[in-house]
């Protein structure tokens, strides 16, 4: 028989809040590990993914994996405090259980990215599933061209993974352009600019090889899109990673369809040509 | 195929031999309401109305609440499971007796997107093992509609007062008897079963019953020719006609509750003390604004336009797209239940005149 007809796809599995910390004053960093070792080690996903999260009795929501599945056994979310489900989360203790299922959704579509050039475009709470990419194109970092994150947020304090991303500034293999809206305490050793403005220092990259990867709040998509389609970035080669209200994560709840597609199986991962096509994507 | 004929008198003997090998759900009435209840011990005959029933018996493989597990101390425990954490509840075989050649239509589309293995198109390759382990070996008794309700229209989408898709048997009223006809293979072996109160049908009935259909299907209006309406669809996007559509809708969901085929479902918690309860799923509807309203307070769909373009869309071109038919039977029920007279056909109509327009204007 077919595993997956023998399997009950709404049953999570237990895993453990390893470690915890903030990010910021609203965001919360998880690593969190499946109780069961051999599925801890032996779960394959790609940068893009998410997983549903469930906290019995809160209920279930789907997250983006920000952990690189290069680095396995761990599993890394970044969480902002905004519903019941993680409420209920950010009240949970170091070695609580949760429950988990998935991965879901297509993921960035890593075969056809490696031996590209690859500009990261975060704004934000975007930084969650694009840090996946990130990091997986950093640990391999022959497989891709030249590397460019551009980062923005709105002050220092809001910038998630703030430190990590500073130290690549030391990297010579990667471009590291990080921003931020305004600079309250004066301190901020980056660009004080919006993340649009960071394009300028994206020069002579041959855009037929690159590839893009956009996450940020929808209002950022706009403006940034314009400048990729400026650079001459094809359109299927401009890649955003969507949110929608997700129940089920396997396609089936209806919630987060868009046009014929749903964005838990044929997203999260669009492209900004799939963007032009079909309406209400963005 | 042979056909066979059945007594009215002797339908209950029927109904109790099933009830020996299968869960039976007979259409009931009570406070005025049609609907499929299980037979139990003290139940009555099935009411037949020959048309289709208030409520569609989607409840039957699709519950409007079910449980999905429950949670105890951090322990998880799918309902009723015997032996490994994957089944679900549910493993008795399931029999319908009475519903309509619409509503049984309705199990094939549904079929499709729960991924019953003899009917896969596109399921997102994940099998919905709740809605399977029902179907499963379920029977099918289809009654044909002899008398179709003025709002019924499934002549508009290749269906019928006695159409046989998804039936196991096909049965018609002429008269005093039943006319039987098996039309699967699990029919055929139901037919088999010794001791049932069964006999075959004379050429005069199947005559009586042929002419019953035809005197059926002309009580119905002129099927609207929607062969299309998908591709009519696809170029109405951004057309002011949805404002026309939605402006009198509630977004009350009345008419997606009771469709046979809308299947989009909401999964909640529900708590029963500090460590206990149960995550259920519950039918939801896209006529809700809460149905699209993010974490961050983001709504794609923010307004009855919307929103009824989505279930438009759903139906007649997504569904389409994605599981290769329509999804909508014609059944009519959209149009009895709505609270301020909201037609389906009207709304096709008016898509359909749209694209008149403009074909004429270029």
């Amino acid at each position: 028989m077919n595993k997956s007809n023998e399997e009950n796809p709404f049953v999570p599995e237990p895993a453990r809040i390893v470690r915890k910390y903030d990010l910021s004053d609203d965001v919360r960093f998880f690593q969190i590990r499946f109780v069961d070792m051999e599925k801890a080690l032996s779960m394959r996903y790609l940068p893009g993914q998410f997983m549903m999260l469930s906290i019995a009795g809160a209920g279930e929501a789907p997250f983006s994996i920000s952990s690189t599945p290069s680095r396995p056994g761990l599993l890394e979310f970044c969480v902002r405090e905004v519903g019941e489900v993680t409420r209920a989360l950010f009240r949970l203790k170091e070695n609580s259980i949760v429950g988990i299922r998935g991965p879901y959704g297509n993921g960035f579509p890593l075969d056809k990215i490696k031996g590209n050039n690859l500009i990261i475009v975060v704004g934000g709470l975007g930084a969650a599933p694009l840090r996946s990419l990130l990091l997986y194109a950093l640990d391999n970092r022959d497989n891709f061209g030249n590397v460019y994150l551009l980062h923005g947020a709105r002050t220092p304090s809001d910038m998630l993974f703030k430190e990590e991303f500073l130290e690549l500034k030391e990297r010579d293999d990667l471009q590291c352009l990080l921003s931020v809206d305004k600079d309250p305490t004066g301190d901020w050793p980056c660009y004080v600019a919006k993340v649009t403005k960071l394009f300028k220092y994206v020069k002579n990259v041959n855009v037929a090889k690159t590839y893009a990867a956009v996450c940020g709040p929808p209002v950022m998509y706009k403006f940034v899109i314009e400048k990729l389609v400026k650079l001459g970035i094809p359109k299927h080669q401009i890649l955003m990673t969507l949110e929608r209200r997700m129940k089920c994560g396997i396609g089936k709840c209806g919630h987060c369809v868009v046009g014929h597609t749903y964005t838990c199986i044929d997203g999260p991962v669009f492209t900004y040509w799939d963007v032009t096509n079909m309406r209400e994507l963005i | 195929m042979a056909a066979f004929k059945i007594k009215k008198k002797r339908l209950k003997e029927l109904i109790d031999s099933l009830t020996k090998e299968y869960r039976v759900f007979i259409p009931v009435e009570s406070d005025g309401v049609s609907s499929f209840k299980e037979v139990t011990s003290d139940s009555h005959l099935p009411t037949i109305n020959s048309h289709n029933t208030d409520r569609p018996p989607k409840e039957i493989f699709f519950p409007q609440t079910e449980t999905l597990f429950t949670y105890k101390e951090g322990k998880i425990s799918p309902p009723e499971q015997p032996n490994t954490k994957y089944r679900t509840p549910n493993t008795d075989k399931i029999a319908i007796f009475g519903a309509s050649p619409c509503d049984v239509k309705s199990f094939s589309l549904l079929d499709r997107l729960f991924g019953m293995e003899r009917n896969v198109a596109k399921c997102s390759g994940y099998k919905d093992a709740y809605w399977i382990n029902r179907r499963t070996n379920a029977l099918i008794f289809t009654i044909g509609c002899n008398y179709p309700l003025s709002t019924c229209f499934c002549n508009w989408l290749n269906g019928g007062p006695f159409t046989k898709e998804g039936s196991d048997l096909l049965l018609t009223d002429i008269g005093e008897d039943f006319l039987v006809e098996p039309c699967s293979q699990n029919g055929e072996e139901f037919i088999k079963t010794k001791g049932l109160p069964i006999q075959k049908a004379a050429k005069v009935d199947i005559k009586r019953a042929s002419t019953v259909r035809k005197e059926a299907e002309s009580t119905l209006s002129e099927p609207v020719d929607i062969t299309s309406l998908k591709e009519g669809l696809d170029t109405l996007w951004d057309n002011p006609v949805w404002n026309e559509i939605a402006y009198k809708c509630l977004s009350c969901a009345a008419c997606s509750y009771l469709c046979p085929t809308c299947y989009c479902f909401d999964i909640q918690d529900e708590r029963a003390g500090n460590a206990r309860g149960k995550r259920i799923r519950v039918w939801d509807s896209c006529m809700f604004s809460l149905f699209t309203k993010e974490a961050s307070g983001h709504n794609p769909r923010p307004s009855s336009k919307e929103r009824m373009r989505q279930r438009i869309m759903h139906k007649f071109n997504y569904f389409v797209e994605n599981l290769g038919d329509f999804g909508c039977v014609g059944c009519g029920r959209c149009i009895r239940s709505c609270p301020v007279n909201m037609d389906i056909r009207e709304v096709i109509n008016t898509i359909k005149n749209v694209k008149l327009t403009i074909s004429n204007e270029k």
